[in-house]
């Protein structure tokens, strides 16, 4: 609709910080930050979980007020501000949770609060006609019509995308925009983005996938800290540089692979039924092995682990632990037989976010520290084992009594995983372990995968990276639409043959 | 208050900084001076005489409190409660007008009451119904069970041979406290410490901060959700106990509203309606405000609707204190998670 209005040449400095300054009680979150942003190009701005991106962009979009520094909007320096100020300025904000009506169609979204009204009654023709117009533009092919909470996340995504462009706006904030999106999903967001740049739309782009850098980054600016770091064009071939730049010190091995041979068999799967996505699996584990599964999103890798633990139901299968039967009908059932699952979501199924991280790290070991008629926990007991896994696992935090929900990314899933470490299970799984964690606390996770792996214990990984299962794994495990369609040693996996396994669809369906 | 008193800096610290305290805090300087203020208003309100008859008060408002933060500390809610009050009121009334052993009667009227809280808790869990509405279904039954127990009369005087029932249960004096006082801190003292200090304590927690990481870390979350629903209707159960013994009659709409009171109290003393967060020391200090401020708005001669509209305001501005807390809290939080 009033899309050429949008239209700024490229190269134009839309935004220029200097001297950003935050505190908050206890922390200095940015310490003389400065940042800028031209028109028609794509800024990674890049740091590990807690370096101030989110808090800087927070700061540009009007969510915070910054305690000292300068704001210079599209050449006017900037007093006053707040987030109704920046948004009417043409500053959008994608957050990595979706902020959608879903039961409103996308339409009424995209024209939310701002309805065309006529003769006090609601337009609906003009508005789905405008919005049809919006997504056109961007080549989006969705109904205006239709209920967002019925779209794919990858489409509400545009939808919100497209709920920007028709505010006007001008610098456009995407906060980890691809963590929910499938490799196909992610190339047409890309393609969207790319024809933003030519629009003359200033983008920052934040995310902890550094591969995806090389299709979309002009520029990078690195943050650590709550400083700012360094400022360069992105280039491919210094990305060990721009990495060790994010996290203050070369990581040398970025999959630390140890070695150690495998024991006998723990796990068995014979026939594994639930649901659509877990058809017929069969697999096995054993002793001191890591093995990776493999797939597409949707290919049904969370559904098995969910069913394999209790959480779902199973239609039929049979489960062996150490070559005896287990019956496995709930998480509880799971734990008592020696199983433990760290889940894909933190925040859903991971953590009571409100509680106490020494509360967290108790709750699955209850049983083994209370005792008496009413079940009284020891304390002391309780506080021994969450210092030895806080410790043991290097998770930074101020005291054990602050909420789990104030840690960092890498530092909840820590804590995800520490809460399981101290009974003696014999087979873990983890669900996207690294999921939207930095890069240092990667490399944490891996470590301690290793050191499970060295202490006998059955490791089991569901991952979307790549080069994370073809690092990590000794063996990989593919899966295609509710099916297991391939498996390979080490040894013998390539990225291609992964990948051919992991769209190798039924026909007939 | 119960666990404060042990040495260990680690204790007292985290009985300081679990999360509610703040709001407990505060209320407990708002009670304190409402005391003050209704002691200068009225010069008898700081009389023994008063002080006994106010604890005596704040017993009924105390036992439903905590049954109800219980299920609100899992993110739930009983509306049964006021009508599981009528409900054991008028059950064990009528078995003692006929002659029953009030000890039997007692033992029968609980068996009934645990019933409604078994069913609500099996409806919540199992069943998956709203909170809501299921225990607004049960709040209907039980006060129709309380209403037919007698052929929807109120019953006769329970008569002389409860005198030993009326006594243990309301007008007994222990220290010069009335008994009912009593039963309802020794019951808060030991769900208390089951909150503060057991397994059950922290699923029932876990279960109201996050049901599935809970049910994922291996606790029975329908068990726990069916155990809070029967605590709910125990505590309602011993209440209509205590208003049984305190009239010596059965009335059929005993109990009406309570479900609300026990609410305010729980919210006035920082108990989260979303589950997850409160101690039950707020709930003590909660239902004392309640009863304190009907004791001295009565006092003071402020007709019901009067002390009505004065309790509302107070049970809105508490929460809304809290929320403006949190919210407080919470920007802070965000921006460490970055």
């Amino acid at each position: 609709m009033e899309g050429n209005k949008n239209h700024i040449p490229a190269g134009q400095e839309l935004v220029r910080m200097t001297g950003i300054t935050k505190q908050f009680p206890g922390v200095k979150a940015l310490e003389e930050v400065r940042f800028n942003l031209y028109s028609g190009e794509v800024l990674s701005l890049l740091g590990e979980n807690g370096a101030g991106k989110s808090t800087l962009m927070k700061i540009l979009s009007g969510v915070y007020q910054r305690d000292d520094g300068e704001i210079i909007l599209f050449g006017e320096k900037i007093r006053e501000w707040d987030a109704n100020k920046a948004k009417d300025a043409g500053i959008a904000i994608i957050h990595q949770e979706l902020n959608m009506c879903t039961h409103l169609s996308v339409a009424e979204n995209i024209f939310l609060g701002r309805e065309i009204v006529k003769k006090g009654r609601l337009d609906n023709g003009r508005m789905n006609e405008e919005t049809k117009q919006i997504l056109d533009k961007l080549n989006i092919d969705i109904d205006p019509a239709v209920q967002v909470g019925d779209l794919a996340v990858s489409k509400q995504q545009m939808v919100e995308i497209a709920k920007a462009l028709s505010q006007n706006a001008r610098v456009l904030i995407m906060d980890e925009p691809t963590s929910a999106l499938t490799s196909k999903e992610i190339d047409e967001l890309f393609k969207i983005i790319h024809q933003l740049k030519a629009d003359g739309i200033g983008i920052v782009y934040i995310s902890h996938r550094l591969e995806e850098l090389q299709h979309i980054a002009d520029r990078v600016i690195i943050m650590r800290d709550g400083k700012f770091i360094k400022e360069m064009p992105y280039d491919i071939n210094r990305m060990d540089e721009i990495i060790a730049n994010m996290v203050g010190h070369e990581i040398k091995e970025k999959f630390p692979r140890v070695n150690r041979k495998t024991g006998k068999k723990i796990l068995e799967v014979k026939n594994l039924n639930a649901g659509r996505l877990v058809r017929e699996i069969n697999l096995e584990l054993y002793e001191g092995e890591i093995v990776g599964i493999a797939g597409l999103m949707g290919a049904g890798r969370t559904e098995t682990t969910r069913a394999i633990f209790g959480i779902d139901e199973k239609e039929s299968g049979q489960i062996f632990i150490d070559g005896k039967e287990v019956k496995i009908n709930s998480p509880i059932d799971a734990i008592r037989a020696g199983l433990v699952l760290a889940p894909e979501d933190r925040k859903k199924d991971g953590l009571c976010t409100g509680l106490s991280i020494s509360d967290n790290i108790a709750l699955p070991n209850l049983d083994m520290l209370s005792g008496g008629i009413l079940g009284t926990v020891n304390r002391k007991k309780e506080k021994e084992i969450v210092d030895q896994s806080v410790s043991s696992l290097r998770i930074k935090l101020p005291n054990a009594q602050v909420a789990a929900g104030s840690l960092s990314g890498g530092n909840q899933q820590k804590v995800v995983v520490a809460k399981w470490l101290v009974r003696n299970s014999r087979v873990v799984i983890f669900d996207e372990p690294t999921r939207g964690i930095d890069v240092a606390a990667k490399v944490e996770i891996y470590n301690l995968m290793n050191q499970l792996k060295q202490s006998g214990i059955g490791v089991m990984f569901v991952s979307s990276e790549m080069p994370e299962v073809m690092g990590m794994s000794d063996r990989i495990i593919v899966m295609c639409d509710g099916r297991i369609t391939g498996e390979f040693m080490i040894e013998d996996a390539t990225q291609d043959k992964i990948l051919t396994k992991a769209t190798q669809f039924e026909k007939n369906k | 208050m119960n666990n404060s008193s042990e040495k260990n800096p680690g204790t007292l610290q985290r009985f300081v900084s679990q999360k509610g305290m703040g709001q407990v805090i505060t209320v407990t300087v708002g009670l304190v001076v409402l005391c003050i203020v209704f002691g200068f208003i009225n010069t008898n309100f700081f009389t023994s005489r008063n002080i006994t008859n106010l604890l005596r008060q704040i017993a009924p408002t105390l036992l439903i409190g905590v049954g109800q933060s219980y299920v609100l500390f899992t993110g739930n809610i009983d509306l049964s409660i006021g009508s599981v009050v009528g409900m054991s009121c008028m059950i064990s009334a009528t078995l003692m007008c006929h002659g029953v052993n009030p000890w039997v009667a007692v033992l029968i009227t609980l068996a009934c009451c645990l019933v409604v809280g078994y069913v609500n808790g099996i409806l919540v869990s199992r069943c998956k119904l709203p909170p809501f509405i299921a225990t607004l279904g049960t709040m209907t039954i039980a006060r129709g069970i309380a209403q037919i127990v007698n052929g929807n009369y109120n019953t006769d005087s329970i008569g002389e041979g409860a005198k030993g029932f009326r006594s243990f249960f309301y007008s007994g004096k222990v220290l010069g406290i009335f008994s009912a006082f009593w039963i309802a801190i020794v019951i808060w003292l030991v769900f208390n410490y089951i909150m503060g200090r057991t397994k059950t304590g922290r699923h029932i927690y876990a279960t109201g901060s996050n049901i599935d990481a809970a049910r994922l870390s291996g606790v029975n979350v329908n068990h726990t959700i069916v155990y809070v629903y029967v605590v709910s209707a125990f505590c309602a159960c011993v209440t209509g106990l205590i208003t049984c013994a305190s009239t010596g009659t059965g009335t059929m709409d005993a109990g009406t509203s309570y479900e609300m009171y026990a609410v305010a109290a729980s919210v006035i003393g920082g108990v989260s309606t979303l589950g997850g967060s409160g101690i039950l020391l707020g709930t003590v200090i909660g239902a004392s405000i309640w009863g304190v401020l009907q004791n001295g708005l009565q006092f003071a001669g402020a007709p019901v609707a009067i002390r009505n509209i004065i309790i509302g305001i107070i049970v809105v501005v508490a929460v809304l204190m809290d929320v403006i807390v949190r919210t407080g809290k919470s920007k802070t939080r965000r921006n460490k998670n970055n």
